[in-house]
């Protein structure tokens, strides 16, 4: 009897963390510990100067990003022209144009058509000023 | 002087390169390849960059991979890590040209019109010769939408056997652009 209790724990612990594995949470960006703190014109002067390198350095990692709002919409912000932010949550922001933030976003990639640096599930961290 | 000159150029090539583009940061790709009674194959892209010249036709997008989202964030993952391999092939692009447009001729009303062009994904291009896009226009805003079917194997993607049979080998591609009258480029 004994034994069967066990193999039936044993089998539900099994299967629990396969389902844990399967079923996993996406990452949430913000309660990460952001990897780099950058301000905008150092991480565009970065991908301008350095495109290949840059991206092995900052893709799909979590960044916190100062600059200045030139930009903004319901869904996205930009920052300093070339910094696109997909917000996490869709919010009105336009009281905020031309504010100084602080963001924390995921890095994406760099968009050559529009020569733009573009991170998605953004949070506004800090309002400056 | 001969500065002068260039700079004069460039400005002026800059003020004609600045006319007629329409451009949308937010554009919509979604992609399916369900098979019925195993977990949904789906993900979806919303800030696809895309532009379209309506002087002649002429139109790119591009989506950055890692921003394909789905529901399941494991499937996520080994989409990234296996199949599409973003770390080594971040971009999808197409560019292409939709034959006879005229800026002129459209209305509230979708119309239909074929596009030809080239789509880049992993690493891979395949042309598209006559694809079906409905293509509508709202005062500033051009609405371009379509769809079409590809196959994993086109992009030299592999499908292990495992998960094979969860995975239709037809996969569903939509995309839906709204693109905005821009004046000034940069």
């Amino acid at each position: 009897m004994r034994k069967y209790l066990t193999l039936l724990i044993l089998l539900m612990l099994v299967v629990i963390t396969a389902y844990n594995y399967l079923y996993q949470a996406h990452r949430n960006i913000e309660t990460e510990t952001p990897e780099f703190v950058v301000s905008s014109q150092s991480l565009f002067q970065q991908f301008a100067k350095n495109p290949s390198n840059s991206e092995i350095k900052y893709l799909n990692k979590t960044i916190d990003v100062s600059g200045v709002i030139s930009e903004v919409n319901k869904q996205y912000l930009v920052l300093n022209d070339n910094i696109f932010c997909k917000l996490e949550k869709p919010h009105d922001l336009s009281n905020l144009a031309e504010d100084r933030i602080l963001i924390r976003g995921r890095l994406i990639g760099y968009d050559d058509l529009l020569n733009e640096i573009k991170l998605d599930q953004c949070v506004i961290l800090k309002q400056f000023n | 002087m001969k500065n002068l000159i260039i700079y004069f150029l460039l400005c002026f090539s800059c003020s004609l390169v600045s006319q007629n583009k329409y451009i949308t940061k937010t554009g919509n790709i979604n992609f399916e390849a369900s098979v019925p009674a195993f977990e949904e194959v789906k993900a979806e892209h919303k800030i696809v960059t895309a532009i379209l010249n309506s002087d002649n036709g002429e139109f790119a997008a591009l989506a950055l991979v890692k921003g394909f989202r789905f529901k399941n964030a494991l499937m996520e993952e080994h989409f990234n890590e296996n199949y599409a391999e973003s770390d080594t092939y971040p971009k999808a692009t197409f560019k292409g040209k939709i034959i006879d447009f005229d800026l002129s001729n459209l209305n509230l009303q979708a119309s239909s019109f074929v596009i030809k062009g080239e789509l880049t994904f992993h690493g891979k291009t395949i042309q598209f010769d006559n694809l079906d896009i409905l293509i509508s226009k709202n005062k500033d805003i051009i609405s371009i939408s379509g769809s079409f079917k590809t196959k994993a194997a086109d992009f030299d993607i592999k499908i292990p056997k495992i998960v094979r049979s969860k995975i239709a080998k037809n996969i569903e591609v939509t995309f839906n652009y709204l693109l905005k009258r821009k004046l000034k480029f940069n």
